[in-house]
């Protein structure tokens, strides 16, 4: 029985035997068979009876017991084999448009979770109800939006941007993901051109004929080793590197778009943090030098209010500034990115077929 | 035999043991005293398994904090294996001891395997028994019924104490159970948290569905061995991943559309159930005690630290929105489906245009499993196969919601390149492996992962992403050369041979791999094995080989028996092979390297003298996942795609090898026929690679024959069991000499490094590190420094 039932879905989903419910052609004599719906009565039929029957002007429905005044500009491909769930959705945009609070304007989960069940249920009498609760259904939609246009004008926006983010996000993330490929094709070629390279000038010494033969081309393997291994290691100690330091960065920053939460007030810091106090020298309140006493005991110097102590900190300022900072280490630390897993994912993505996907991407998915 | 390691006296349940058994525990010890990861590699069939539980038994024994054992193997045979060792280990040490130990060992499998209805156990697929199980046993039904037979007795007996102590093995449960009329199954189920070693397959650790309800209660200090595990990260990844078919859409919609009917039923006579549900969901309680329970429909997918711990979102809290949101998903899906071009896409790139088009946010889509689950309790369904299907696209729709990284959609709608009837799939599968291991490392402080073959050691840790305290190949210690290594680079006409794309189908190549396959027909005594890389180019190769009339010279001399995807009939085609090994000249098996043949079928003595690889057995690399896998792998780890590839190819083509020799009274010849092995040498398992001379590297085929037919000869040599001993086994007496030994050595070394590296004690040194290669250089059959050291030792008795 099961059996059975299966095949006559089969039969009906297969698109093959699809027939227009107005003018009976089928598939078989018109292989270019596309059937269109109206949002208005959702009654499929294929596009050459739109064409025959709405160029005109809006004409009623074909479809017999419906007779609903449909215009050509409405018709448009059904998304989903099942026009039930097709008209499902368009309801749930509608709604959606008017219904659009976020998360985080709800004080407590609860509530946002009865928000979310009110509107599924209103959602659900729209669909399914009888007319009276779609009566009713359609008048509570008409009262909210007239009631919070603004906050649902707000949302709207606010909700735009979010998808703005995400956008711009998944666009960055791939530009990392082909920076890295070509990052890394270059590498390999150059790895490539060194070992050639190395083996050019083995021959060339075996050529020239001094030393052992032996002697050289163990020698030269031993170079290229070294060399590919000594890369490796680099590659590796890199990777470490960025490994620690910079994933959590990029997840952070994931986490500031997604909320934004306003932090407490602190008090204006100029420096931004940074500790001014000296971290090597202590200052003292006078130093013995015979050179300065002059300066010390001439009125002169400090009738103006300077202060000897103002001179000492500069002096010790600039005497100890640039200590313990290495031009190497801050430039390594530079050199590529991390690969989180978000971006080995993306890039799997592309070496999965990626190229098909961005043409898709152009036109519509389907 | 009784010795001690450090300060822990271990039993060993054999008079003799070998010289890698003793190292393999020392490290053992070592990684359990320091708490942490290991990865051993030991060589196939030099007894990985009762080392390791002989020293960890030993150890839960002596130490006051009894740390529990949870031993995963692959198949059921290596599980009924390990749990006849554990019977044979406890029953010695209970010789010994002169008493028997608080002692409770079991084994895990499937309810179909340990099912004794009537009835039920008579059905074949297990997904059928579990659902039938399922709809006899389940809470609600329990409740209905007048208490009967099976399950039902064990509520009467004490919780911890449904079975007496002592190691079971499944054979033993099943028959305590038939004798007491309680359920094997559920019996070693509630069992687990009061055993001292569970023996059960990966997946119930590392399959979230299952391992959420079978392993949750295990306390973290437990020691968790993964045995066999050069494949673990496979199992990872399917664990974690899924695919869907047109065909089981269809079937969840059905299943979607029963669901509904059985809601409008439910609400006409028994409303209040479902308002109870309701209400519970409202108030935000999950089941979670009910949850835990054996019964439950489907576990959540997800792994225990992604879930969320919050109330089921509002929208789907009603039966009958949860419904309609199933249905939206699945024709969302279809829809989908329909495409007629490969489509990869990450996840958050998939929910983004299925809200666009559905409405369908992330939130609820991570709660269908667990809402899926609750609502077919409350509806109290008890055919539960029909809502299989459902239940995959419910599993699917949480992984896809949960997990941004590491994961990848790839709809395929063609099954190969050139098929023209679409049969569209759409795979949702994992990238990285060390997602689903991440929370055994986590939670368990001491996870070892041991094989045969599991070179090289760091690919291990590197892919799944953890730190090792040990990590350590053993050598093999033979008092003769047991094993011959060869790689034959070229055939007789010195024409190099590989399985190379494009090569592999040229005349000359097909032709020279041919003859190599007939001259070792003819030497070699009873049964041979042959790999090839794919089933494809098998399939090719023996065509041609039929035309060239190379299988009908083979056929005067073996047997040609073929292994097939069909695993039917591929069984008859082993039973076969092993008779005609037993009787007459013996047979030819044809099989394929990463086949049901080449992991877990032993080819132990007469069943395989020779092992012939023809070709690397590389992936097929055109297979969008492992293309999507490697660039993961590329980015995230750092692992070149060439370097993982041929990583895998090694680590089959070591399984391959490895099975043809099951121990050390053993004997085989292992052939290695591809110029590619040349560059890959390094890669095979130390064990091997060091068997292998110099001069077996890079062979022609008559130079193979040669070296072959005089290994054979030498093996035909009567070699008494008594010359192994000291060399390759160590009685007690050895073993303290060795022991001994060691401590010379280690105080010399402390004495020398006192003395510093002036006074000559530094030499001392250096020479023990160089020890091995010295060892090497010694001759044929001196293979290491224990071996040597034997031999010395010999000359002073």
């Amino acid at each position: 029985m099961s059996r059975l039932k299966s095949q006559s879905t089969a039969l009906t989903d297969d698109p093959l035997n699809d027939i227009c419910p107005v003018c009976k052609s089928n598939r078989y004599l018109n292989p270019t068979l596309q059937f269109l719906i109206n949002p208005e009565c959702y009654h499929k039929m294929c596009s050459t009876c739109v064409d025959r029957i709405f160029t005109s002007g809006p004409a009623s429905c074909p479809v017999v017991g419906c007779g609903k005044t449909l215009r050509k500009k409405g018709f448009h491909k059904a998304f989903f084999a099942d026009l039930k769930i097709e008209r499902e959705c368009d309801i749930r945009k509608r709604v959606g448009a008017v219904f659009n609070r976020r998360e985080d304007e709800f004080e407590s989960l609860s509530s946002w979770n009865d928000y979310l069940e009110m509107v599924e249920g209103l959602i659900f009498d729209l669909v399914e109800g009888t007319m009276k609760e779609k009566a009713k259904a359609e008048e509570t939609l008409r009262a909210h939006r007239a009631a919070n246009a603004k906050e649902i004008e707000d949302n709207k926006r606010a909700g735009l941007e979010a998808k703005d983010v995400e956008l711009q996000r998944e666009r960055e993330e791939k530009e990392a993901v082909r920076q890295r490929r070509l990052a890394i094709l270059r590498e390999q070629e150059e790895d490539k051109l060194d070992v050639e390279k190395e083996r050019r000038e083995m021959l060339e010494r075996l050529a020239r004929g001094d030393g052992d033969a032996n002697a050289i081309t163990k020698h030269a393997q031993k170079v290229i080793l070294k060399k590919s291994s000594a890369r490796r290691n680099l590659a590796e100690s890199n990777f470490a590197d960025t490994a620690n330091g910079s994933a959590p960065s990029n997840l952070s920053i994931r986490g500031l778009k997604k909320k934004v939460a306003p932090k407490a007030e602190l008090a204006y810091d100029p420096f931004g943090g940074l500790d001014l106090k000296p971290a090597r020298y202590t200052l003292q309140s006078s130093y013995e030098n015979e050179w300065l006493d002059n300066a010390k005991n001439n009125t002169l110097h400090m009738a103006g209010g300077y202060s000897m102590n103002e001179y000492y900190s500069r002096t010790m300022f600039e005497a100890f500034s640039g200590l313990g900072i290495f031009i190497g280490d801050q430039v390594v630390e530079k050199s590529l990115p991390a690969a989180p897993a978000t971006i080995g994912t993306v890039g799997a993505a592309e070496a999965a077929g990626g190229r098909l996907r961005q043409e898709m991407n152009t036109d519509d998915v389907f | 035999m009784k010795f001690n390691i450090g300060d822990l006296p271990v039993l060993f349940p054999y008079p003799r043991i070998y010289p890698e058994q003793y190292d393999y525990m020392c490290d053992l010890k070592k990684t359990l005293d320091a708490g942490g990861h290991c990865v051993l590699e030991m060589p196939s069939g030099t007894g990985k398994t009762v080392s390791l539980l002989s020293l960890i038994v030993a150890y839960q024994q002596y130490y006051p904090e009894h740390r529990k054992l949870i031993y995963c193997s692959r198949t059921m045979s290596e599980i009924e294996k390990a749990l006849a060792e554990l019977k044979a280990l406890m029953k010695y040490r209970a010789d010994q001891l002169g008493y028997v130990e608080e002692f409770r060992g079991m084994g895990l499998t499937s309810r179909k395997n340990l099912c004794l209805h009537p009835s039920v156990k008579r059905e074949k697929s297990g997904a059928v028994v579990d659902a039938r199980c399922r709809s006899l046993t389940a809470g609600f039904v329990k409740e209905k019924k007048d208490r009967g037979e099976d399950v039902n007795n064990l509520d009467l007996l004490e919780p911890h104490n449904l079975i007496p102590n002592g190691v079971w093995t499944l054979d033993g449960i099943m028959k305590y159970g038939e004798e007491h009329k309680q359920c094997p199954y559920f019996t070693s189920r509630r069992m687990m948290t009061f055993c001292n070693v569970i023996i059960y397959s990966y997946h119930y650790l590392l399959d979230p569905k299952i391992a959420e309800r079978v392993s949750k209660e295990l306390s973290n200090d437990c020691i968790v061995v993964f045995d066999e595990a050069h494949n673990i990260d496979n199992v990872c990844i399917e664990s974690l991943s899924t695919d869907i078919t047109e065909e089981s859409l269809r079937r969840a919609t059905r299943g979607a559309q029963n669901l509904e009917t059985k809601i409008s039923d439910m609400k006409d006579s028994d409303a209040d159930k479902l308002r109870a549900e309701y209400d519970s969901l409202v108030a935000g309680l999950r089941g979670a005690q009910e949850d835990r329970d054996e019964d439950a429909f489907m576990a959540n997918p997800a792994l225990p630290d992604d879930l969320l711990k919050e109330a089921i979102p509002g929208n789907i809290r009603r039966a009958e929105h949860f419904v309609a949101f199933l249905k939206r998903f699945i024709e969302y899906l279809k829809t989908r489906m329909k495409v007629r071009q490969v489509i990869s896409e990450t996840p958050p790139s998939f929910l983004a245009h299925l809200r666009e088009y559905t409405h369908i946010e992330k939130k609820p889509l991570r709660f269908c499993a667990e809402r899926l689950t609750s609502l077919v309790r409350t509806l109290e369904l008890t055919n539960i196969e029909d809502y299989q299907p459902l239940q995959e696209v419910a599993t699917f729709a949480t992984l896809v919601a949960t997990y941004e990284k590491g994961f990848l959609l790839i709809l395929e709608p063609y099954e190969t390149e050139t098929a023209e009837v679409p049969n569209p799939v759409l795979h949702f599968t994992c990238l990285d492996a060390a997602i689903a291991m991440k929370p055994v490392f986590d939670r368990f402080s001491t996870v070892i992962i041991t094989s045969g073959t599991i070179s090289p050691l760091e690919m291990y840790p590197k892919m799944l992403n953890f730190e090792t305290v040990v990590q350590e190949s053993y050598p093999m210690t033979l008092a003769r050369r047991s094993f011959l290594p060869m790689i034959v680079t070229r055939g007789s006409d010195q024409v190099a041979i590989s399985s190379g794309f494009q090569v592999r189908n040229e005349p000359s190549v097909v032709r020279n791999y041919g003859n190599l396959l007939t001259e070792f027909s003819k030497l070699t005594p009873d049964g041979m094995v042959v790999f090839f890389p794919s089933y494809l180019y098998m399939e090719s190769i023996i065509s041609m080989w039929q035309g060239m009339g190379i299988l009908d010279e083979v056929w005067k001399y073996k047997l040609i028996l073929v292994e097939t995807p069909d695993a039917q009939e591929t069984s008859l085609a082993l039973e076969t092979y092993r008779t005609a090994c037993c009787n007459g000249r013996g047979a030819i098996l044809l099989c394929v390297a990463r086949g049901k043949v080449s992991e877990g079928i032993d080819f132990d003595h007469q069943y395989g003298r020779t092992v012939l690889c023809i070709g690397v057995p590389f992936q097929y690399t055109e297979s969008r996942i492992l293309k999507a896998r490697l660039e993961f792998l590329r980015e995230t780890y750092r692992i070149k795609e060439n370097d993982f590839l041929s990583f895998d190819a090694m680590r089959h083509a070591a399984q391959c090898l490895g099975r043809v020799l099951r121990g050390k009274d053993d004997y085989g010849i292992m052939v290695l026929a591809d110029k590619r092995f040349l560059r890959k040498r390094t890669q095979l398992p130390k064990w091997i690679n060091e068997a292998i001379l110099d001069a077996e590297v890079d062979l022609s085929t008559d130079m193979a024959v040669g070296t072959a037919k005089k290994f054979l000869r030498t093996m035909a040599q009567p070699f008494p069991s008594l010359d192994q001993d000291g060399v390759s086994t160590w009685r007690i007496e050895d073993l303290e000499a060795h022991k001994e030994k060691m401590e010379n050595e280690s105080i010399r070394q402390l004495r020398a490094e006192m003395e510093g590296i002036e006074n000559g004690g530094g030499k001392e040194v250096v020479q023990n590190g160089n020890g091995k290669e010295e060892a090497q250089h010694m001759g044929d059959d001196a293979f290491d420094d224990a071996e040597a050291e034997a031999e010395m030792m010999k000359l002073d008795h």
